[in-house]
Parts: structure tokens; sequence; C-alpha cells
């Protein structure tokens, strides 16, 4: 695997500006949404057929590629596919603040665009138009690079990919995991009080001693 | 004589409403809820807003994807702006109690002295603390879990500290009747937990006390050296959006007890910057964690979580965090996002999940004469997140290194295979011998390596001097009648112990100064 050597801070791009309130500094994310190269087309991928809530097709398919290389096929582990990992990720993200959504979808595409990705780490193609290992080179630049504005970009998208696949009870197995213990089902059945008139059920949490000093 | 209040949620008004009492308490976690049983105990009408929802065990289901969204802040994704520093936070009514791992430690006689020589408090001593102490003990059942009890998780670090000759501690618990299942952290299935929510907020409602749950409070309504009440937005318990229903309280006393990140944001949107210290002396005892591969199951998320202890770290000398050890509940979800890694790295890690004893150190902040912590300031007007900032410091470094240091050779000590960092590229290590070498050529940078808090602290500092605090030592606010903060955000330093007993104490303590401002 071939992984590009990390190349120098361009000048002006120092932590100092790049750093401001919230995921990615401004001026990083004004090349996230701009540029020629962004305008080679990434790859498309079939979308949920209940629609998206947060993410646009483009940004959707980031999160599918991504979730690609997080959980690689293995005997014993649901499919990318069969959990649905970039949906269940579009519809976590559909219970942020607006603000800290428009920041994800600033941040996958600035992941995807082809110029950004030639002034951070030398590539010129979208994200998803690159190979799995590439993919993966591209990854581990974010994780360690020494900006630590896309350290902080790495760890958002990996956050809300991996909780897109691990939120499914269907990985429990996977992880020697057997689930809550069954009393959790009782649940349902059990009063709830609201105060008024309705007096409050006894349990462990009422004190019958005397009043306390 | 007065007839019970009532537990309210975001759908029960439809307009705009205007309700009045004695005192207005804004937050329900462990402050408020013991401020609030000891005032409605002498009488007094009391309203109580909670912006998360209300969920009990008819609603818990032990399941993350859904406890952590319902239960947490931010549905357990808070984190510092720059994501370096992962913040678990409550966010229900019963606030922390509701997800705290049930931890239970009276204040450290040594960080009462240092705020009294330090920072000027007054009044706030073990002696006028060890009478609220015993009350709480007693009615949340506070005692030690029994060594017998202890799960795997834990043993580890017993025995590991017992082998190398650390002194250890048995934890004391709030649980009544557990059965010791491990999901103290998704909400209490049989109420075992002494939480808030099923203990002192009942017992208040019952004498009375309006609680209002999905109620996020905007602003204060500041006037001239007094506060007139509350104004908030509610939300809706479903979707956690705004309603674009206002309900107001106006009340004789305000009491912000929305803990170390929430009370700051709401005096700084109400105006109040307490000359420049709001959101200032933030803490949040920083963790490392060291995970380890041992030869028999562990099951992580099984059993009390936290049964087992170590002090011997605290006091490391001048220039040094101290730091406490203990270990946390591992369950898939919180362990996939923080277990480091891609792929098949990353799927082998989560494979060995059922044998993976962890760690954590949890360091004292805010001790130290250079420590100055965090700041929690406001964002855009239009944003409803804050902004949270923590420098990481040389000093924290230093701590995280050898902290970790010290957690690979207790899990070594007591038979572990390999353990691991949770640096973003893991350091694993195979032999007891190779644990300085490979810890101290590790990456010590904000992002490189995981770093959490579950306990926030500061923000708004209790002092004598104004120019410095935000509240006396009454926790009224400087140059404020009526206006009194009670939760964790008080603290002018960290503690070094678990914080939900230190609340406890200090609410009940100062329910006395919130009474005689009530009249």
């Amino acid at each position: 695997m071939d992984v590009p050597h990390p190349r120098p801070v361009p000048a002006g791009l120092s932590r100092r500006t790049l750093i401001k309130r919230g995921l990615l500094g401004g001026a990083l994310l004004a090349a996230g949404g701009a540029g020629f190269l962004a305008l080679r087309g990434g790859a498309k991928v079939a979308l949920p057929p209940d629609g998206l809530l947060v993410f646009s097709p483009a940004q959707f398919a980031v999160l599918d590629a991504v979730s690609r290389r997080l959980v690689r096929p293995q005997p014993g582990w649901p499919t990318v596919d069969e959990v649905g990992v970039a949906r269940a990720a579009d519809r976590i993200a559909a219970r942020v603040e607006p603000s800290a959504q428009k920041e994800l979808r600033q941040l996958l595409g600035l992941f995807e665009n082809g110029l950004a990705g030639f002034l951070l780490g030398g590539r010129t193609r979208p994200f998803t138009r690159l190979e799995g290992p590439e993919q993966d080179a591209v990854l581990a630049d974010w994780r360690d690079s020494r900006l630590a504005v896309l350290r902080t970009g790495y760890a958002a998208l990996r956050t809300l990919v991996v909780a897109g696949y691990y939120q499914s009870p269907s990985i429990w197995p996977a992880v020697g995991y057997a689930g809550p213990p069954g009393i959790f089902q009782d649940g349902p059945s059990l009063p709830e009080w609201r105060g008024g008139d309705a007096p409050r059920p006894d349990g462990n949490g009422v004190w019958h001693g005397e009043a306390l000093p | 004589m007065s007839k019970a209040g009532r537990i309210l949620t975001g759908r029960d008004h439809r307009v705009a409403t205007t309700i009045h009492c004695d005192v207005v308490v804004v937050g329900s976690g462990a402050g408020g809820s013991v401020l609030a049983e000891r005032l409605t105990a002498r009488g007094l009408e009391v309203v109580m807003l909670e912006e998360g929802g209300y969920w009990t065990r008819r609603s818990f289901d032990g399941r993350e994807d859904h406890s952590y969204p319902r239960l947490y802040q931010e549905m357990g994704n808070r984190a510092t702006d720059d994501q370096s520093v992962l913040i678990l936070q409550g966010r229900n009514v019963g606030g922390g109690t509701t997800v705290n791992w049930c931890t239970s430690f009276r204040t450290p006689r040594t960080v009462l002295d240092h705020w009294r020589e330090q920072h000027g408090v007054k009044g706030l001593t073990e002696e006028a603390l060890v009478p609220h102490w015993e009350a709480i003990e007693k009615r949340l059942h506070i005692a030690e879990w029994p060594l017998d009890r202890m799960n795997a998780n834990n043993q580890v670090l017993w025995d590991g500290c017992g082998k190398l000759g650390y002194s250890r501690g048995l934890v004391r618990r709030n649980v009544n009747n557990c059965a010791n299942l491990g999901y103290c952290g998704l909400g209490c299935p049989l109420d075992a937990k002494m939480s808030m929510g099923v203990t002192l907020i009942p017992d208040a409602v019952e004498r009375g006390m309006t609680v209002q749950a999905n109620a996020s409070v905007r602003r204060l309504l500041v006037g001239n050296r007094r506060v007139g009440g509350v104004e908030a937005e509610l939300l809706d318990p479903e979707t956690d959006r705004p309603t674009g229903v206002t309900l107001t309280v106006t009340a004789k006393t305000v009491a912000v007890c929305g803990g170390a990140i929430n009370s700051p944001a709401l005096l700084l949107r109400s105006g109040l910057d307490g000359n420049g210290n709001v959101g200032k002396r933030f803490f949040l005892h920083p963790v490392v964690v060291m995970s380890a591969l041992m030869p028999e199951p562990v099951a992580p998320w099984s059993g009390a979580p936290q049964a087992a202890y170590s002090h011997h770290f605290i006091e490391r000398g001048p220039g040094k965090l101290g730091f406490l050890l203990e270990v946390p509940p591992v369950m898939p979800l919180i362990a996939a996002t923080v277990f480091p890694g891609f792929g098949e790295e990353h799927q082998r890690l989560m494979e060995q999940l059922p044998f993976t004893q962890t760690s954590i150190a949890i360091c004292r902040d805010g001790l130290l004469p250079e420590d100055s912590g965090g700041t929690v300031a406001l964002r855009d007007p239009a944003e409803r997140r804050v902004s949270i900032d923590y420098p990481l410091r040389p000093f924290h470094f230093e701590a995280f290194r050898e902290a970790c240091k010290v957690m690979a050779r207790i899990q070594f000590a007591a038979g572990a295979r390999e353990v691991r960092s949770l640096h973003s590229r893991p350091v694993r290590i195979q032999r007891q011998a190779d644990i300085d070498a490979a810890l101290d050529s590790a990456p010590w940078e904000a992002g490189r390596v995981r770093v959490a808090t579950a306990h926030q602290m500061g923000g708004c500092a209790m002092g004598a001097d104004p120019r410095t605090s935000v509240v006396d030592s009454t926790l009224r606010y400087h140059g404020m009648e009526n206006l009194f903060v009670v939760d964790g955000s008080v603290f002018p330093t960290s503690l070094g112990v678990n914080p939900q007993e230190t609340i406890f104490g200090i609410a009940r303590w100062a329910s006395q100064f919130v009474a005689a401002a009530t009249g």
C-alpha cells in the first residue's frame, strides 16, 4: 500500500488560523464546498428507499464508502448493507443541532473534495473514486495529520460511521454480547408516576424511615 | 396538608403559560434535586425545570442506541470544540444521577482545605458537611459494595493493586436491593439505583413540587440586583425540538442547577458574566484509558460498574496532576467509538470485547497554581450548543502517560496478555518490560489519544472575591440578592473523587441560604 508522505503544512494554514469554534475552521471549510476539482463526480450509490434526512446523495456516498473501510466483510459479522450504516448515520445526524448538521455536511464535502485532497494529501480524485487501500491511506492521513483540525475531522467522521454500524443489535453476536438482561422487558408493564391525585407506587426509592434532619 | 404536585412534559402546555412560586430550580440533577427536596421540607413552593425528558424504568430498555439520545447531553456525543475530550453528561429528570455509576465519596478534606486557603471559601468545612452527608447516605442507602460481589472488570484493578502494593479501596454505592446487573449507565431497570428521579424528586413532588421536563431555560429575568424568574422554551418530548410554547416562571428566588456546562451558559445568555469569571475555571477530571486482553472472560458490561478504586497516585508532588484509578463499564457501542482503528484491526479489538478489561485514570485538575482549566462560552446566539474549550497542557500529558504506565502494570500484574492504549494508532504492549519504552514514545497530543470525562465541575467558582469568583460562600451570585448557583459548577477546583456526593452535600448545606433569601 502506498501511503502518501505527510505534506508540509501549507503557508497560512497554521493551527491558529484553522481552529476556530466548531468542528473545522472556516477557511478550510470553504475549500470543502468549492474548487473546480470538486466538480469531478464522486461515486453514485443506491439511496435508502425512505430518503435522506440530513445529507445529500454525494455526502451519503462518502459515508457509505467510509463505512466499507471501517467494517470489512467477515464471517459472523453483518455487512454494512445489512445494517444500513450510512442511512443510520443520516438518522443519527438528524437528531443533532442544525448547526452541527451543517458542520458534518461541510466535513463530508471536504473529505470527498479533490482540491482539498490535493492541498492536504496530494490526491486529486474524490474520496469515493479511490480504491479501498487508497481510501485507508486517506483516513490514516487525517488521523495522523499534523493539522489538529484534520484529526478533529477524522474523529467526528469516524464516530458518526462507527455509531451507524454499532448501534445495531444485529452486531451483538459478532462482539460476544448477549444483549440486555430479560428484566428490561418488564418495563412497559410498570406504572409511571406523574404526581397529582394518584398515590406514589411503593418501591426501592421510597423512604420508610423517620424524617431526616 | 398540601397535595402532591405534578411531573409534566413538553406536551402538557399548548399555549404560553406563566406560573408563580417561591423558588424556581433550573436543573434536576444531584444539586437541584437535593436543594428542591430540602426547600419543600421547609414548606416552600418549588418549581423544577429540566431540559431533558422524563424517563423511568418503564422506558429503560438497556439499549445503548436508545439510552444515549434519551438520557445524555448531545446524545452522548458532547465533546470539546476540537473533539479531543469526549464529555459524558446526563440530561434527563434526575440528571447525571440517572446514568452515573453510583460511586459515592465524601469530599476529601484536603480539597475543602484548599478551597478555604486558596479561594477564600468560608464555612464549608468537613464539620459543616458531615450531618448532611450522614442524612443523604441514609436516605440513598450509600454503603460499601461487598468484595464478594465485585465483577471481573473491577477484580483486575483490585488484584493488580494488591500484587503491586498500591493502596486500594472498595467503592461505596447509592443502591437499594441492587441485583448487580451493570446497566447503571443506561438507567436502572429495578429502581435499585438511588437516583434523584426515584428518591428526592418524588419526595418533593409528594410535598407539592411541580416538575416540568422538556423545558429549556433560555434566560433569567434579570433586574436590578434581583432576578424575577426564568423564561423557558418547551421541547417536544419525541423530537427534542422547540414546540414554540414558552413557559415563564416568576419566583422569589432562582436557583441555577444545570451543571458545570449549562449553568455558566445560562448565566452568560442572561448577560451575567461575573466580571468575566463565568465559564472560567472549568474542570473535568480528564480521563485516560488502558484496555487489556485477559485470559478469562471479563464481560465488562456485567456487574456493578465501579467496585474498586485506588488513590495511591492522588498526590504526586508539585507540578503534577494526581490521579484516581477506577474502571468503567464497557458496552459495545461506546467501546466501538473509543477503541481505535479501522477495518480488521478494529474488528479484532471488538471481537475480544468479552475478554477485555478496561481501566481509567481520573486526573485531578485545578489544584496546581498554574492550572486554570478550560472555558465554557457561548457560540453564535442562534446556536443552542455551547462552546467548550479545554486546552490539554504538558502537565496533563505527563499525568496521562504516567497513569497509562501504572494501569498497564496493574493489568499485567493481574494476568493481562496484552495491554493497549487508546491512541488513534493504538500502542499495543505484550510484555511488562516494554511498558515504559512503548508509552514514552507514543504521541501525547490532543486528538491523538482518547481523553474523556464523566465529571464536569467549575465554571461558576465560589470564592470570597468577586473579582475572581462567581458565587460567594453561600452560593449566591455576587451582587445579586436572590440568585443562587447550586451544582458542581461552584467547585473552585476538581476533587479527585467522583463528584456526586460532594454535590449532594453542598446542595443540602446551601439549602439553608436559599431558604433564608426566600423569606
